[in-house]
């Protein structure tokens, strides 16, 4: 078992410790303008919890996280739906869809800023085909942003959701479609009776890393948005990073343990409830 | 046995890392005395690191160029991406300093960057005699300890206007307090001249407004009843100062386009003329040089300083206008850090001033022949003028970003002096200020 513990230590420093340290210092008044660190009990949890703005950030954070669930699954099913079939076209289809996972998450961003600006190339686009000037401001509305910026974490993040739907697709028994077609079911019948079902343990997995990981998420909304207009798309990561670079870091670690803790609260029932759905199989 | 062993590996593992831990900034014993070596010393095989933003990472080109060729040691300037000020407090949280860095000189972003255990102090500086009397000590200092070397005229905030327009429209003063300017504004309107130019989407600028209207409070201790949570953002000073910018945005008297307007709009719409006015930073004009010459300049641009009774500016030293020194443990480097700020504002001055075409700090050195008039204009409110929040109060809350949340029209004005008050509380209490 020694041979364990160069892994283990690793996983202690860079993991176990990190973690600890996150509740640890939860409890502190740790901050850029002094050197020492005293404990301050649930001080910090009681602040967070009577300004409101803890609160608007982590609706935020869910609403955002099941728009990227949502998108990026259902981008993901029907480009593996579509390119199923084992052609040239298909084959190379695939690649090109890979290619945002691949891209800095940071690049994809600036690269929609920049398009979506209103003087961008989307609305030059719009402007060309309508013939008529079109500056949509898409970046800074108030209400819809937030999709616009969930729509582009899907659109980076949809080739991983296919490739995985893609291999749920080839590891459906040729015998069972068989007996389908046999038994008479139509391919409509056969795609939503007997393939969709089958699917469940690739649907586990994409909903679960898409709902979670965009809750973790940062980088794409800093980079489009940096959490405006009017903090409409200010993340939980976001509010963490700001209040961090103030120098409050005590604070911004207690934001941090709340949104760990609410990421362990929805990803139980979530696995828990979607692995039901195998159970099926 | 076996897992006894194990337990106390774990124990033992787990306190090492608490240690390894634990803030790497610790307090270090404050210099009394601060040696001053000659600004020409050779320093073969010293290298330097200078920590600058995008909009300051050119500023110290000459120098650098002047004080290799002079003392042979070697500097590197590393841009640190906007924005600027997170970016460093976590660098310099997690253990990582520059030998020099651009920092704001102001009491609030000395404490937030705990001056007193992470920078050098700069007492007795060498260039000091040398800078006029009423700029010496404007700022830079905390708690009666100099830690900031200014370089640069400090910003102040005012009015920059399109001459143009105004002498187009028959405006041949400018206005002498704010209500005049309000009043010229709706006499522009009236004329189909957009009156002010806001950039809503870049957010940061539009404190300038409630700034400039608090410049006489301030004079009579605003920020130190603030500072002492005598009164609050919420009580009527500042409170009436955020609805009066938010009635005159109401009102008409900007661009219809506010909300998306950005900081290169701004720029452009006033050289242009499509605005009249801008309530305004140095690092405005310094966008417009970049745009137009100073001929151009000198015809369309100018400037006046604002306040409710009368023409007083409120300045706001900035990262651009100051460098700090931190305290790294290299004895030789901080002394070579501290040779560098020598050489820059001694025998380097000239240099500087002339590569960046900006007026002078120091009375016998003058102002390069190219510096725009309105530049000049802005130096000249400097000592009359009164400190902005971020150079009186105790912290620096984020009342731009609650300003511009109320732009956008999810806010009230009530929420948006609410929210500033509130985190201000936060930052006083997390710097140990008494009252909080």
């Amino acid at each position: 078992m020694w041979f364990l513990v160069p892994a283990f230590a690793i996983l202690l420093v860079f993991f176990v410790l990190p973690t600890l340290f996150n509740f640890v210092y939860a409890f502190t008044d740790w901050s850029g303008f002094k050197s020492e660190i005293n404990p301050v009990g649930f001080d910090n949890f009681a602040d967070l919890a009577s300004s409101g703005t803890l609160f608007s950030a982590l609706r935020i954070t869910v609403v955002y996280a099941a728009l990227v669930a949502v998108f990026q699954n259902v981008f993901g099913f029907a480009l593996a739906v579509l390119l199923e079939r084992d052609t040239r076209l298909n084959r190379v289809a695939r690649v090109f869809f890979l290619i945002p996972v691949l891209m800095s998450a940071l690049a994809v961003g600036y690269l929609f800023q920049a398009l979506l600006k209103p003087d961008g190339g989307v609305n030059q686009l719009i402007g060309a085909v309508a013939r008529q000037p079109f500056d949509h401001a898409w970046l800074a509305d108030n209400t819809w942003t937030i999709v616009v910026v969930a729509l582009i974490h899907s659109w980076k993040w949809m080739g991983l959701s296919m490739l995985i739907y893609l291999a749920g697709l080839k590891t459906i028994p040729e015998d069972v479609m068989e007996a389908a077609r046999i038994d008479g079911a139509s391919r409509w019948r056969t795609f939503w009776a007997v393939r969709s079902p089958l699917l469940a343990p690739a649907v586990t997995f994409n909903v679960a890393t898409a709902l979670l990981g965009s809750m973790n998420g940062f980088d794409i909304v800093q980079a489009t948005t940096g959490g405006g207009p009017a903090r409409t798309t200010e993340i939980l990561n976001i509010f963490i990073y700001r209040t961090f670079g103030q120098g409050l870091f005590a604070q911004a670690t207690t934001m941090s343990l709340v949104l760990f803790l609410l990421v362990a609260l929805m990803a139980f029932p979530v696995i828990h409830r979607l692995r039901k759905r195998e159970e099926i199989l | 046995m076996k897992r006894w062993t194990s337990t106390v590996a774990v124990a033992a593992a787990l306190t090492l890392g608490l240690a390894a831990c634990s803030d790497p900034t610790a307090d270090r014993p404050a210099d009394t005395t601060v040696s001053w070596p000659a600004p020409t010393g050779r320093l073969d095989g010293v290298s330097l690191t200078i920590w600058a933003a995008q909009n300051s990472n050119t500023v110290p080109k000459k120098v650098i160029e002047g004080f290799q060729a002079a003392t042979g040691a070697s500097v590197e300037v590393v841009t640190i991406p906007d924005p600027y000020e997170q970016g460093i407090q976590t660098k310099v949280a997690t253990g990582d300093k520059p030998d020099l860095a651009f920092w704001q000189p102001t009491a609030s972003m000395l404490t937030a960057i705990n001056a007193r255990s992470n920078l050098q102090p700069l007492t007795d500086a060498p260039w000091l005699p040398a800078m006029a009397p009423q700029l010496r000590d404007i700022t830079g200092l905390l708690d009666d300890t100099r830690y900031a070397a200014l370089v640069t005229s400090p910003a102040v905030e005012g009015v920059y206007y399109n001459k143009e327009v105004f002498a187009a429209h028959g405006v041949t003063v400018p206005p002498r307090n704010f209500d005049e300017m309000v009043a010229l504004a709706r006499q522009l309107k009236a004329k189909g001249v957009t009156p002010f130019y806001e950039m809503g989407a870049d957010r940061w600028a539009t404190q300038w407004w409630v700034q400039v209207q608090l410049a006489d409070a301030a004079k009579s201790g605003l920020w130190e009843r603030i500072n002492t949570g005598q009164e609050k953002f919420t009580d009527p000073t500042v409170l009436g100062a955020i609805k009066k910018y938010k009635a005159l945005v109401d009102e008409g008297l900007f661009n219809p386009d506010i909300k998306t307007a950005k900081f290169e709009d701004q720029g452009a719409a006033l050289l242009d003329g499509k605005a009249a006015m801008v309530v305004q930073v140095n690092s405005f004009f310094g966008q417009l040089q970049a745009k137009a010459d100073t001929a151009t300049l000198d015809k369309r641009i100018g400037f006046f300083p604002i306040s409710p009774s009368g023409n007083v500016g409120t300045f706001i030293p900035d990262q651009s206008n100051a460098l700090v020194a931190f305290a790294t443990g290299d004895a030789k480097r901080e002394a070579a850090a501290r040779q560098l700020l020598a050489y820059w504002m001694g025998p380097g001055y000239p240099d500087f001033l002339a590569d960046r075409n900006t007026v002078s700090l120091q009375t016998a050195v003058p102002d390069p022949a190219g510096v725009p008039q309105a530049l000049r204009d802005v130096h000249a409110a400097l000592p009359a003028s009164v400190g902005s929040m971020q150079a009186q109060a105790v912290a620096n809350p984020d009342l731009f970003l609650n300003l511009a949340d109320m732009i956008t029209g999810t806010t009230t004005p009530e929420q948006a002096a609410k929210a500033t008050q509130d985190q201000f509380a936060q930052l006083a209490k997390a710097a140990g200020a008494p009252g909080f």
